[in-house]
């Protein structure tokens, strides 16, 4: 892995994690902010809130119930940790643009506006990018960057994709005014190879290589430059060649006989990763190996830290290798 | 061979004779019963391929039937000839009827949701003239937005699936549902969207009559909006808005009906999940939802098992101690013992989930075990095997 390459994706602003679920994304995502903190970054793990969710998996790995609402709180050493909220982007946004404070109130209270932000077609996905980009500028006293790096756990495929073609979908309808300048400033975040960077999480299995594949396309088609791909859960091979060309007969021989299963699959996960390096080309590829879940019976929320942290290791070594 | 080469996936078990293909066991008395099943679960979980083999079993089974799905892999999708968006259900073309082996009466189509083509579709229906209807498709926010308002794709799924049952074409539908954390989202969030868009709220913002106050308060309200959007748009989007309440009421009578048919007995809800410790949790979660909501919840598929019914026999291990070994492969062998600890652990801890949610399930409930099937044969052939495990015994 080209050690540059990777050092420069540490250095943009914004990550957003995508892929598939059951690929480990969120897990993905948590080690990521924990491995970026102990490289001095200041991080701020993010993901998209829904007011009518109980509980969030990625708050669950600190444990917690939820990410922080409103303003960014720690969750983790050096790692600071915020939902965002439509409603939160849409009050930041209105404070911003009516000419008074008492004025933004009253059309806060208003019920119909509410209403309508709440279901309004991209309303929702405005006030997003709005707390994302309100996020994205934060400065403290000294000047410096508030949050150095932005972790974003995207839900599903579908979802990073019409958040990430929100800017020129809106700008077709804004051709000016203060949403105008701010997809244009939110643009020139999510489309610059300095500042942005799409992760994709996958597995090294054909559907999920193939759906990953699929998804650069449609990333492309939106502009947001893809900064690599993470393959979780790589298995781990501990056959010499010719311990494999021993084996195979017997296997074939002896299809069921215990462990042939685990032995067939290294070859094909080998396999799907050549094919998946293959479509990348550029794209840095960072494999993370498979973590043997050691303690079953463990609390769920212990077992998800303990794997995250050991994949934050992981992501240690395949950044300094 | 090479060591490198990759090992060909074992054949899966479609040798066997038609009787293998009979309705058995809880799963194949649904199959054979109900008008809908809706399968339910997180993203991730082979919510699609489940739904797909389900009603592979049923047209099987000679029974008329559309699946519906929401994302397909691009394979599955072409497997179902649904690739290309279609814009009517599609039935599946005669070779791969042949290859599935469904014969008459029994048939299969599929179709693939998109929001944008049922909202266009029910504007149509429902707008008197087809000016109103131009004008409404010609509303700029309708054209860039309507496909991103929040619960669309729930809301088409179920207006969907509403004239697909009561156009009587179908003995069965079978529903794969949006994938999201809340399983039961596709249900909820159409009821909420209906709700948001009461047309009260619109006349609230432009008010033709009412007092000072309600007057001055609109004035506030557009003021915001306008201040925000800016004043065209937040005119367009009104309008927009206004118009588009007033097509939902009349699909709210359609979801009304459906939610009333989804809680009758002709209806069966599954949850499909993996045995991961997130996925189990969302299982419960949506368990007592459905109960709370009244649903008739029937039973957990438990998918990407590692459970086999193949088991090694004492006998093949006795023929495989007689086998004489090299000192190479004896090395080999110790380190497949070792993966073979791993497997054992894993089947152990499949059997305790599969176990749990049989005690969850209750009496009347059922959990079945799904094995994981390579992914390397055709896609007709992973829905046909997996067809068999769910309406196996």
């Amino acid at each position: 892995m080209d050690k540059t390459t990777l050092d420069a994706l540490l250095n943009r602003r914004v990550w957003l994690v995508t892929g598939k679920g059951g690929v480990g994304r969120t897990a993905i995502s948590a080690a990521a902010a924990l491995f970026a903190a102990r490289r001095h970054k200041r991080v701020l793990l993010t993901e998209i809130g829904d007011p009518a969710e109980r509980l969030s998996p990625l708050a669950r790995v600190f444990g917690r119930d939820l990410l922080p609402e409103g303003e960014p709180a720690p969750i983790a050493e050096g790692v600071l940790g915020v939902q965002l909220l439509a409603l939160t982007g849409q009050e930041n946004y209105l404070n911003s643009v009516m000419p008074s404070k008492m004025l933004a109130r009253a059309v806060l209270a208003s019920e119909a506006l509410r209403r309508l932000a709440a279901a309004g077609p991209s309303l929702r996905e405005l006030g997003i990018f709005h707390q994302l980009l309100t996020l994205l500028r934060q400065t403290r006293c000294d000047g410096t960057l508030t949050h150095e790096l932005i972790i974003a756990d995207m839900p599903a495929t579908g979802h990073t994709l019409s958040l990430t073609a929100l800017p020129e979908r809106l700008l077709k309808l804004f051709r000016s005014g203060p949403i105008h300048d701010n997809l244009v400033e939110g643009q020139s975040y999510l489309n610059d190879p300095d500042k942005a960077a799409a992760i994709i999480a996958t597995l090294p299995e054909t559907l999920p290589v193939s759906e990953c594949m699929e998804l650069c396309e449609g990333l492309r088609t939106t502009n947001v430059p893809l900064g690599a791909v993470f393959v979780n859960r790589v298995p781990l091979d501990p056959f010499s060649p010719e311990e494999r060309q021993a084996l195979a007969p017997i296997l074939d021989a002896y299809p069921h006989l215990p462990g042939a299963t685990r032995f067939r699959r290294h070859p094909q996960s080998l396999a799907e990763l050549d094919r998946l390096k293959r479509h990348l080309g550029e794209v840095p590829l960072v494999a993370l190996p498979e973590i043997a879940d050691d303690k079953p019976d463990s609390a769920p929320f212990e077992a998800e830290r303990a794997l995250v942290e050991s994949l934050s290791r992981h992501l240690d070594n395949a950044f300094a290798a | 061979m090479p060591p490198d080469a990759p090992v060909q996936p074992q054949p899966l078990p479609l040798s066997q004779p038609d009787s293998q293909d009979a309705l058995r066991g809880p799963i194949g008395q649904l199959v054979q019963n109900q008008r809908i099943i809706v399968c339910c679960g997180a993203g991730g979980v082979g919510k699609t391929t489940t739904s797909a083999s389900l009603a592979l079993a049923a047209a099987r089974a000679g029974r008329r039937v559309l699946v519906l799905t929401i994302d397909p892999s691009r394979r599955l999708a072409e497997t179902l000839g649904v690739a290309q968006n279609p814009t009517a259900p599609v039935p599946l073309s005669p070779e791969r009827l042949k290859a599935a082996r469904i014969h008459p009466p029994g048939a299969l189509d599929a179709w693939l949701l998109s929001p944008r083509q049922i909202a266009d579709e029910a504007v149509r229906r429902l707008s008197g003239s087809r000016e109103q209807s131009e004008r409404f498709f010609s509303n700029r926010v309708y054209q860039q937005l309507s496909q991103m308002l929040a619960g669309m794709h729930e809301y088409t799924a179920m207006e969907a699936l509403h004239r697909l049952l009561i156009s009587g074409r179908y003995e069965l539908v079978v529903l794969d549902t949006p994938p999201s954390r809340n399983a039961l989202d596709f249900l909820e969030a159409p009821g909420r969207l209906a709700s948001l868009l009461d047309g009260r709220i619109f006349k609230a913002l432009t008010p033709k009559k009412g007092g000072l106050f309600t007057r001055a308060a609109s004035k506030i309200a557009q003021k915001g909006l306008s201040a925000a959007l800016g004043d065209e748009l937040a005119g367009e989007l009104v309008q927009f808005m206004g118009t588009f309440a007033t097509l939902l009421q009349f699909l709210n009578q359609d979801l009304k009906a459906m939610r009333a048919f989804l809680s009758g007995p002709d209806a069966a809800f599954l949850l499909v999940t993996a045995p991961t410790r997130q996925s189990l949790a969302e299982g419960f979660y949506f368990q007592s939802r459905a109960q709370e909501l009244k649903l008739p919840f029937k039973g957990f598929v438990l998918n990407r098992s590692s459970l086999r019914r193949d088991r090694w026999t004492q006998e093949d291990q006795a023929n495989f101690d007689a086998m004489p070994k090299t000192p190479i492969l004896q090395s080999g062998l110790r380190k497949l013992a070792a993966m073979a600890e791993i497997e054992a652990a894993r089947q152990k801890r499949d059997q305790q989930v599969l176990d749990e949610l049989n005690r969850r399930a209750g009496e009347r409930g059922f959990a079945k075990s799904v094995p994981e099937f390579p992914q390397q044969g055709s896609d007709m052939d992973l829905l046909i095997a997996t067809a068999r495990e769910l309406c196996g015994e």
